[in-house]
């Protein structure tokens, strides 16, 4: 009796000191992050959003009774859940606090996020897990399938086989794949998936997408008019908040950033070296390689990861009215033009970096690799080789979500960014512009 | 050993194909009380331009019902199937609402005011108008019997080679001219926007859209299935008038051209193949221009003519959007990395690839160098633009 009372104790105790470390941690990171200078109009929404899910520790904004489904990686159509009247919430996870108690669950050599999600879901004390009728894993690499399997003990799961090349045969598998997830999706939410909520669906994810088209082009035209933690923080957000409501919430931005151009204002009057932020998903609170950057006198002008830019860029283009055509299409935007590196054949990553290049005039790239994420270090070694034709410098910055080694990064990107300004021309005397 | 399976397909259908159209002049289905080719304005606005129309009437009654019977037998084989009765109603059923769709471009509607405005030229032009360029040839398929056509079609002379030769040395000189300058000029745009038979297989797609029935998608092999019977149906065109028969037959286009014109004409195989193709048609797209025998022979010029699809290797994220929507089935165009040109023999320069792109100037179609029409994300994003209050268009 009193070892259980004991027991209990204990337990209550770690929980407490679990929540307290967690809650500091999102919050730190948060007020580094607006913190920065620069932030454009309208960005409160997705602040408040990280806020709610991190530091308040509180469920995603939906309305009373809707379920909600967990995802990972890009590759679930958020279109399905919408369709089937629920909202989807990624559940990739950044957390430092987490990552600590998964790495007593998940070996040594597993890749952070895994041993993220394997702490909240062993503490059972995140509530955007909690609350998960079930989660949708695509299995994109061997972490991600043993992940699969723990969490199948405490929660309801559907894993999606992610084929190795993009081929026909295998869109028509994965089609297959996806009308199995809408009857999982059906039977959870006891909501029939309909054309008339599925065309529904397409038009939320549109919308949102619709602004972020518009956010970008924006981005582009002026590599100074947003600061890439900023952006990073309003795509992150995009996870925990309804694409529609989303959707939005930028178009506030949108229209902030319109009037910057308008008025010819920029986060800053200096020539600030553009950096392109490339490889393992960056997830709040696991910001500090952006914020480094931005804090050491660079600019994330763009970024290629799947938590950022990449995850809502391609649209679902529907080429048939049919609702099979709708199936086909999300099949078709989940599979094709994903540059993540679980397929065997990748190259038109590298077409994708070099486009971004030259959109956002890019002048160094830093390719992140979370320690143990074996697929984007496998890349690595090629990208550097393309990349060096092009004359663009690129470093491999190989972290976790420990904060241990800040000050080594802190180095390695300032040394970056020196190296960069070294080689642009040195500035010339211009009249000086109105910032922030 | 890699072409002797294809060959063998090739020559197997070839020579069905051949005797099929060897005697299909020899079954009339449907014979009017007096055939009769003559036709007049008067006529085509008298009461017995219905009656030449009977003809057309069983080919459309037959597609309609044909189509019917094939969404209701799929409907049953998936009701009956354990793993997709749950979805055999949400996939066949009436549906309320509609897709969201980008806003109309101007290609698309010039492409279809062209091939409406040749349409009419290439059936009712000449009574109208006059003959007074009817020596020019445009390659298309449209019936050449139909002796009202303002323009005639090469089609005539291109499966009589053997008339061809007989004929004074200006005609064959101006055959020659017009059929190559167009094709020149053109390539097998001439598909896309001037081919009748083409037009038709689009209305029926246009039907099959606004039904939001479920089409038929091919995949790789199966477009790589179809290539032999292009080739046989090539050398059917070509080569059976030496034999004594001709492509003319058992043409698709015999069956609806001149019954269209206000002739009374029998009906024969050839209305029942224009029946399959137009229910090709409906369940995929420009089903017959996959094994056209024209648009063959135009293909080849697809490296010299005027019109070509560009591509910015860069911008294109491969997200294979072009490859789904193309009705000709060319992978090529978003597979490739390095041409800037990837028109193909079998494009048909529809644009709808272009259309359906959504990276910013990936894909454009050039005239001659010119930019005609060019991809835009913000037209294909333009079905998803909010109202004017901020929210989202339900």
């Amino acid at each position: 009796m009193t070892e259980s009372i004991k027991h209990e104790n204990l337990k209550q105790r770690q929980d407490k000191r679990f929540i307290n470390k967690e809650t500091q941690t999102a919050a730190k990171y948060l007020r580094r992050m607006k913190e920065l200078s620069g932030a454009p109009e309208g960005m409160e929404p997705f602040y408040d959003t990280l806020e709610r899910i991190y530091v308040d520790m509180e469920y995603i904004e939906k309305k009373p009774g809707q379920k909600t489904i967990g995802t990972y990686c890009v590759m679930t159509p958020p279109e399905l859940i919408y369709a089937s009247g629920a909202v989807p919430v990624k559940l990739c996870s950044g957390n430092y606090t987490a990552f600590s108690v998964g790495e007593n669950i998940a070996p040594r050599d597993a890749c952070p996020l895994v041993k993220a999600v394997a702490g909240f879901k062993q503490t059972g004390l995140m509530p955007i897990y909690e609350d998960c009728s079930i989660m949708v894993i695509p299995i994109t690499c061997d972490c991600k399938k043993k992940i699969a399997g723990m969490l199948s003990d405490s929660c309801d799961i559907m894993t999606m086989h992610i084929p190795a090349s993009r081929n026909d045969d295998d869109i028509d598998e994965y089609i297959r794949q996806l009308y199995d997830l809408m009857e999982r999706l059906e039977n959870v939410t006891g909501n029939r998936i309909t054309y008339e909520s599925l065309s529904n669906g397409f038009r939320k994810v549109g919308y949102a997408q619709y602004e972020l088209s518009e956010f970008i082009r924006l981005k582009k035209q002026l590599p100074y008019l947003i600061r890439g933690s900023h952006a990073m923080a309003i795509l992150n957000s995009s996870s925990y908040m309804p694409a529609d409501v989303w959707g939005r919430a930028l178009h506030r931005v949108n229209a902030a950033l319109k009037k910057r151009i308008a008025e010819k204002k920029t986060v800053t009057s200096k020539k600030l070296p553009r950096i392109l932020l490339t490889g393992s998903p960056i997830v709040f609170p696991n910001i500090k390689i952006p914020l480094l950057i931005e804090e050491m006198g660079g600019i994330v002008a763009g970024d290629e990861t799947c938590m950022g830019e990449r995850g809502l860029w391609d649209p679902a283009v529907i080429t048939n009215d049919s609702f099979d055509g709708m199936i086909r299409a999300l099949a078709n935007r989940a599979l094709r033009p994903c540059p993540c590196p679980t397929f065997a054949d990748n190259s038109q990553r590298i077409y994708r970096l070099k486009q971004l290049i030259k959109e956002n005039q890019i002048q160094g790239v830093i390719y992140h690799v979370l320690r143990g994420c074996l697929v984007y270090d496998h890349e690595y070694k090629r990208i550097e080789e393309e990349l060096g034709k092009l004359g663009i410098p690129v470093i491999r910055l190989e972290s976790d979500y420990n904060e241990e080694d800040i000050e080594q990064l802190r180095i390695r990107i300032e040394a970056f960014i020196e190296l960069i300004k070294l080689k642009q021309a040195p500035e010339k005397a211009v009249a000086v512009r109105r910032s922030f | 050993m890699k072409y002797l399976k294809k060959i063998v397909i090739a020559s197997v259908i070839f020579i069905a194909v051949g005797a099929i159209a060897y005697f299909a002049y020899l079954f009339p289905f449907y014979e009017p009380e007096t055939s009769d080719f003559s036709t007049s304005i008067e006529k085509l606005l008298s009461a017995d331009y219905l009656t030449a129309l009977i003809p057309l009437f069983i080919i459309i009654g037959l597609t309609a019902a044909g189509i019917v019977l094939v969404i209701v037998l799929r409907k049953a084989l998936a009701k009956a199937d354990k793993k997709q009765s749950r979805f055999a109603d949400a996939r066949t059923g009436r549906h309320r609402g509609n897709v969201p769709k980008q806003k109309p471009v101007w290609f698309m509607i010039l492409r279809w005011t062209i091939m409406i405005v040749f349409a009419f030229i290439a059936i009712w032009g000449g009574l109208i108008f006059g003959m007074g360029i009817s020596a020019l040839s445009v390659p298309v398929l449209s019936c050449p019997w139909n002796t009202e056509e303002m323009t005639s079609s090469s089609c005539y002379y291109l499966s009589h080679l053997n008339e061809l030769f007989e004929l004074p040395w200006q005609s064959i000189l101006i055959f020659f001219a017009s059929t190559i300058g167009f094709i020149l000029l053109l390539g097998r745009a001439i598909c896309g926007f001037l081919c009748p038979v083409g037009l038709m297989q689009d209305i029926m797609d246009k039907n099959r859209q606004k039904t939001k029935t479920e089409g038929i998608k091919l995949n790789e092999k199966m477009y790589g299935a179809v290539t032999p019977a292009r080739w046989a149906l090539v050398l059917v065109f070509i080569g059976l008038c030496f034999a004594g028969g001709n492509f003319c037959n058992f043409c698709p286009a015999v069956a609806v051209s001149p019954v269209l014109a206000g002739m009374s004409t029998s009906l024969y195989i050839s209305g029942f193949l224009m029946v399959l193709i137009l229910m090709a048609g409906f369940f995929k797209r420009r089903a017959f221009c996959m094994v056209c025998p024209l648009g063959t022979i135009m293909g080849f010029f697809h490296k010299i003519s005027l019109f070509r699809i560009k591509k910015d290797t860069q911008s294109c994220t491969e997200c294979g959007a072009c490859y789904e929507a193309c009705p000709m089935g060319i992978k090529m165009i978003y597979t490739e990395r390095e041409k800037v040109n990837v028109t193909s023999a079998n494009c048909i320069m529809c644009g709808e690839c272009i259309r359906c792109c959504p990276e910013d100037k990936a894909l454009s179609m050039t005239c001659a160098g010119i930019k005609l029409y060019t991809s835009s994300r913000k037209k294909i994003m333009s079905g998803y633009e909010p109202d004017k209050t901020g929210r989202y268009a339900k």
